[in-house]
Parts: C-alpha cells; structure tokens; sequence
C-alpha cells in the first residue's frame, strides 16, 4: 500500500511538471542597472504563468526572453511588465532591448524553466556517446589483437 | 606586366584614399543640402544638449539634424511646434523639420530616460 | 594494412583536388586572384576604420566597424573560413599588403633582385606561437573595450596595419604573420584541423626539380612569402594559402585539396613538431571562451564591471584571474590528467612532457567547436544589427539599403540552446576520434594506448560537460 502510493506520488510530480495542470503564478521585480538586472536568474516550473515587472533605477532599460519572444522596457518612474506562460522548458537568456550604454548587448540574465530537460538531455547524450566510444575502442582493439594472434 | 602593375597601384589608391575621400565628400555634399541647425545630444553629465540654445528664423522652414553621439537612447521634442522624435538610438541621427509660426523662446527638451539627470536635459529655441 | 578511417567511414588519405578543375587552376594561378580579394578587402577596411574613428565612444552595437570586425568577421572565422578553408582568411588579410609592397618593390609584378627593406631574420628561438599567444591573450584583456567602442576597435585595427608595416621593413617576408599577429595563431592551430590544404602533388617531380622555384621564386611569383617549402610541408599551421606556390611552379604540381577534417593533428614530423608553445595556444583559447562567456553571456554584473573597468581595482584582478587561468591553471588541470594518463597506460619510458603535449591537440576539435557554439550566442540574438550598419555605416543617417530603420530582431532564439548543444557533441566526437588516434601514437603498445586515453577521454567529457552547462545549464 505505501509503496503504491509513492509510486502514485512521483507519477503526479512528473504529471504536474510536464502539463499546465499544476498552472501557479509567479511574479518577479526586475530591477535593471546599468549592465545587470537583479535577480538575475529567475526560476520557474514549466506551465507556469510568469509576470515579470521591470523596474529601471538609471536610464531606459529593456527586457527581451529568448526563446519567447516577449519584451518590455521601463525607464525610472515607469516600470515595464511582461506577462508569459513558461511552457517551454530549458534555459533562456533574458537581454536589455534598448541601448542603454556601451555595454548593452552584454545586458544579460537567465530565466530557467525546470525542469531544464534540454541541459539533462545533452548531458545525458554525451555521457552515453562518450562512454559508448570507450567500449567500442575497448572491444573493437581487443578483437584486432585476437586476429593479430590469431 | 607594366599595364597590370599600374591597374593596381591604381586599385589600391582607389581603396584607400578613394574610399576615405569619396565617403566625406558624399556627406559634406550631403549635408550641405540637408540642415540648417546641428544638434548633439548627450546626457547633462556628459555636456547636455549642444548648444543649448539655438536660433531660427520666423516663417521659414527649418531642418534641426541631431546627432546622438552616446551610448544610450535619447529623444527630442519641442512641445510648442509639435516637433518630437521618439527615440534617437546611441550613435545615429535625426532629422525633424518645422515651420516655427510663432515668435518667442521655446523648450525643446530629450524624452528618453537617458541619466539620472534626465529631467535636465533641455534647452531653448529661440524665434527671431 | 588496413586503411585509417575516421568513424570507420572516411578514409584520412581521402582527398579531392580541386585544382583539378581547370577554372580553379586558373583563378589559383592568376596574380590578380588573391591581390583584388585583398584589395577589396582593404577598401572595407578602410570604412572599417572611419566607422571607427567618428563612431569615437557611441555605442557600438549601431557601429560599422565594431560589427563588421566582431560580428561579421568573427563569426565567419570561427564558422566557416577557419574549419573549412583552414587558413583561407590570411590569403585575403589586407594588414600586410603595404609591407609586401615596399619589400617586393610592385604591387603586381614579380622584379628580379634582392627585395627591399632589411630583411632581417626572426629569431630562431621566438619562430613558434609564444609571441601570439601573448600578444593575443593580452588584446583579450581589453575586449571589453574593442567590442564596443568604436574608438577603441580604431586604435586596435589602425595600430596592427602600422605594426605589420613596420615589421615589414624591418624583417623578411611575412615575419609578421608568422610570428606576431595577435589571430594568427589560433588560425594556424585550428586550420590543422580545416578541411582544405594546400600541398604538392608528386614529390619525384618536385625532387629533381632544381633550384626549388616555390621557395626562391622566380619571374612568375615570389618564394614562399610564409618561409615554408612548399614541396614538403606536412601541416596547415604555418601555411597561410597565398598561393605563390601555384604561381612559381613550372610543373602545376601544387594542389588545393579538401580533406577529412583534423588529419594535421595526427602530424608530428621532426620538421613540424608539436609543441609546448601550441599546447598553450589550444588552452588559451579554451581559456578565454570560457571567461567571455561568462563575461559576455552570462548574467553577472560584477564580472562585467570589472571587465569594462569601472575601478582599476577591479580590472586589474580581472587581468591578473584571467592571465591565471589561462596560463597556469587550465594547463595545471590538464597537466595532472596527462599524468594520469601516462600512471594509467604503465609505461614508464614515455617522458611525461610528450603525453601533455600531444594530447593537448585533442583540445583543438573542442575549442573550435565551443567557439563555433559562443559565436553562435552572439550572431542569433545581435545579427540583425548588421543590417543597420550596411546601410547607415557611420551614423550619419544614411540609407543605402534602404535597412537603416531595421529593429534589433533576435532570431532562432529557441534553438540556439539546440544548436549549441549539438555543435558540442559533433566536436566532442571529432575529438575522442582523434584523441584515442593520438593516444596509439604516444604509446607503443595498444593496451597502454587504451588505459592511457582513459583520463584524457575524462578530461574531454568534463569539458564538454562544463561547456553544456555553461550554453544550456544551471
């Protein structure tokens, strides 16, 4: 019985994390700074309806996702807000869409929608790629040494 | 040999001394039939609007060419006129081009929150 | 024996010459070919440097200059010219042209006697990457500036044209080139990897051959301007593909080839050895990928404050953790995995010198393919900015494309994290190609060969993994 509700368990959390299901709000102050904004990674599951506020404590600051296409820029006393629904997953740079300086492309933040199955995924692949060649060169030279022998 | 040597001493001239002098030739050609006032913009800090007062004629029209010449965004407008350009990005121009139908001295003024100081970025046209 | 393929598929003696077709011997053959490239070339360069001077401290995101050079340029160095046409860039560079110029004494022509200038020899002890690599990690401290003040990239681009001057009044032939100019020697240890060389034919032809046209020259062309002898030289590294060669030989047998990808790095031949200087090359550009990335991509102010040098404090510990790390420690971290490497394959008589130098070269797949994956993070999102500048190259509020209003419009922004990902993998995989190929040359025996490539093969994945996180992670 415990065992078939921990199984039950961990299937909702995999469910609620892949669908909109377990939709929930999350809203962010950005506050943007010549080159940096604070926070400047952000969090979210996927599914969820994010709301960024912009809030700029210099000059006129803009604020592009990556990934999403959405932007807005704030300049002191008139703060931007973007409002998406995180449904893609992985991570996407966030970047100042108004020059704000010489070091505006360099502007930059993160927003990570877990789970970040895309970083997972490469990982995974390079580990199962690079381990894979090992054995291929482990079992593909032993077999050349038998024939050398042979 | 010789031909072929001359064609490209030529190209090379053409290369560098062409292309330096053909493009400001262009420009001076350009402006010469573009404006009437220049204008920089830049932030308070940085020299403010320059210069900051400028003169026109009464009843005949004027072209103001602006040059940002910062790194960030600046605007400009004089409310008086209806004159405005919403944003004149780091490094470009702006031409805006007017008949002042008025006499007196109006604020022309940036409209990008472009410093800390923003709010004085300002200066005066003045109608002869 | 058996042919050496790599992935069991392409054979590495597999070429295809492309000289054999007779347009391409021509062009390859005609002294107007590379000359009209560098001269267009030149004229670009030339509103390069004007974008750069009235461009002064504006930003440079809306600059001509700026964006041509580390946009543009950059990124078809790092995507195309260099892993594809090897060392294609130095045969239409347009820096040394007033040096051969003056030295050759015709811009076109091929005059007898002896060349201008002094002709000095480099010394022999700096003929090697230390010089470059210096040079280049020290224009890195400063990057911070170069890509985004106009100004900036003026005082950089306008001061190595006069250095290359000079250095060619002074020294012989292409010294400059060879060993000086700050890109070129990351081209020269990445272009063993490209896919076209530049190599004779037939040697017995070129044995009785004598005296050697494609090094001493003659009516048709200049000797080897790079100081190679065209007739057996094994690496791209120092081969700057400006084609004299094919114009000085009387026999047309000098060959423009595409090849397998990365077979220079199996090379190692008394005259063109491996080295320590170009170990250092490929961690150094490991090194500074890393460090712009998090300077330029990441979201951290504090490293970008010291990097533009808001306090000196702070730009100096940036120059001195930069230096650090690309010199000692990324090195230090590899120093000890090669040790590991040599305890693993149990051989005692291979000096330990030998192993970190040859499977330093594992490095050069990789760092060409994190590069490629950076270059990629800055082209999708800023690309667009180049259709601004074509048209309005100096901010003067010109609009010769008619694209001047052209808005920043990031593309492809979802499948960047892919790409990049992607690109890692396929280099990653070139490199375990040729590591294990290299690990079968530092050992004598395969089973040393195989328990020896074992820590390399970890070093590889660790970077492949640190590089994932960087492009895609947290």
């Amino acid at each position: 019985m415990k065992y078939r509700a921990f199984v039950l368990t961990i299937l909702c959390i995999l469910f609620s994390a892949g669908t909109a299901l377990a939709r929930s709000e999350k809203l962010f102050e950005v506050k943007a700074k010549k080159f940096v904004y604070t926070p400047n990674v952000i969090k979210v599951d996927k599914g969820d309806l994010v709301r960024i506020r912009l809030i700029s404590e210099d000059v006129t600051h803009g604020l592009f996702v990556d990934g999403y296409n959405v932007q807005t820029s704030a300049y002191p006393g008139q703060d931007g807000s973007i409002t998406f629904v995180a449904d893609k997953a992985g991570r996407f740079t966030f970047r100042c869409s108004v020059t704000c300086g010489e070091f505006h492309p360099y502007m930059t933040g993160y927003l990570v929608v877990a789970p970040n199955s895309r970083f997972w995924g490469y990982v995974i692949l390079t580990l199962v790629i690079g381990l894979g060649s090992i054995a291929f060169v482990f079992a593909k030279n032993r077999k050349e040494q038998e024939d050398g022998k042979g | 040999m010789k031909k072929s040597e001359f064609l490209a001493v030529v190209l090379i001239i053409l290369a560098t001394v062409g292309v330096i002098g053909g493009i400001f030739a262009i420009e001076k050609y350009r402006r010469s039939k573009l404006y009437t006032v220049e204008l920089t913009a830049r932030a308070p800090e940085n020299g403010n609007w320059y210069p900051r007062q400028i003169k026109v004629p009464y009843g005949q029209e004027v072209t103001i060419f602006i040059r940002n010449i910062e790194t960030v965004s600046h605007g400009f407008a004089i409310p008086d006129f209806n004159v405005a350009v919403r944003e004149i990005k780091a490094g470009e121009t702006a031409v805006v081009k007017f008949t002042p139908d008025k006499h007196g001295r109006f604020p022309f003024m940036c409209t990008v929150w472009c410093s800390d100081r923003h709010m004085e970025m300002n200066g005066t046209l003045v109608v002869k | 024996m058996e042919k050496d393929k790599l992935f069991g598929l392409i054979d590495l003696d597999a070429r295809i010459e492309l000289t054999r077709f007779k347009p391409i011997r021509w062009l390859l053959k005609s002294r107007w070919f590379p000359l009209l490239l560098i001269l267009f070339n030149l004229a670009v360069f030339m509103v390069i440097l004007i974008a750069g001077f009235v461009g002064g401290y504006s930003a440079g995101n809306y600059n001509f200059g700026i964006m041509v050079v580390w946009i543009l340029w950059w990124v078809l160095l790092m995507f195309m010219l260099v892993p594809v046409f090897a060392r294609a860039w130095c045969l239409m560079c347009p820096f040394p042209v007033f040096g051969d110029w003056f030295q050759r004494r015709g811009l076109f022509q091929v005059k007898p006697g002896n060349p201008n200038g002094l002709n000095i020899k480099w010394p022999k002890s700096l003929k090697n990457m230390w010089v470059m690599n210096f040079l280049f990690l020290g224009t890195t401290f400063f990057s911070g500036f170069f890509t985004v003040r106009p100004f900036a990239t003026f005082i950089l681009l306008g001061g190595i044209i006069m250095v290359a001057f000079l250095v060619g009044l002074i020294f012989e032939k292409r010294t400059f080139c060879l060993y000086l100019c700050p890109v070129s020697g990351f081209q020269g240890l990445y272009s063993q990897f490209g896919m076209t060389e530049i190599r004779r034919k037939d040697f017995e032809i070129c044995k009785k051959h004598i005296p050697k046209t494609c090094f001493v020259g003659n009516e048709k062309g200049h000797g080897c301007p790079w100081l190679l002898t065209p007739f057996d030289f094994k690496k791209n590294t120092y081969c700057g593909m400006c084609l004299e060669c094919f114009k000085t030989c009387p026999y047309d047998n000098m060959a423009l080839n595409l090849r397998p990808p990365g077979v220079d790095l199996l090379a190692d031949t008394k005259r063109e050895p491996r080295g320590l200087d170009e170990a250092w090359k490929a961690f150094i550009m490991l090194g500074i990928a890393i460090v712009f990335f998090l300077a330029f991509q990441g979201p951290w102010g504090f490293i970008k404050d010291a990097v533009r040098a808001t306090t000196l404090s702070s730009f100096l510990a940036y120059i001195f953790a930069h230096t650090v790390f690309n010199l000692l420690l990324i090195p230090g971290i590899f120093l000890v995995f090669a040790a590991l490497s040599k305890l693993f394959s149990g051989n005692k008589e291979v000096p330990l010198k030998k192993v970190f130098v040859n499977f330093a070269y594992t490095l050069v797949p990789m760092g060409l393919g994190v590069w490629i994956g950076f270059s990629l993070g800055i082209i999708l999102p800023n690309g667009s900015y180049l259709l601004h500048i074509i048209s309005d190259p100096f901010g003067w509020g010109w609009n010769l494309f008619g694209t001047a209003h052209f808005p920043w419009t990031p593309v492809f922004t979802y499948p960047l994290g892919y790409l990049q990902g992607v690109v890692l993998l396929i280099f990653y995989i070139f490199s375990l190609a040729y590591g294990f190929r290299i690990s079968k040359q530092t050992y004598p025996e395969l089973n040393q060969a195989k328990r020896g490539w074992l820590p390399i093969f970890s070093f590889l994945t660790l970077i492949t993994l640190v590089f994932l996180w960087l492009f895609l992670g947290t």
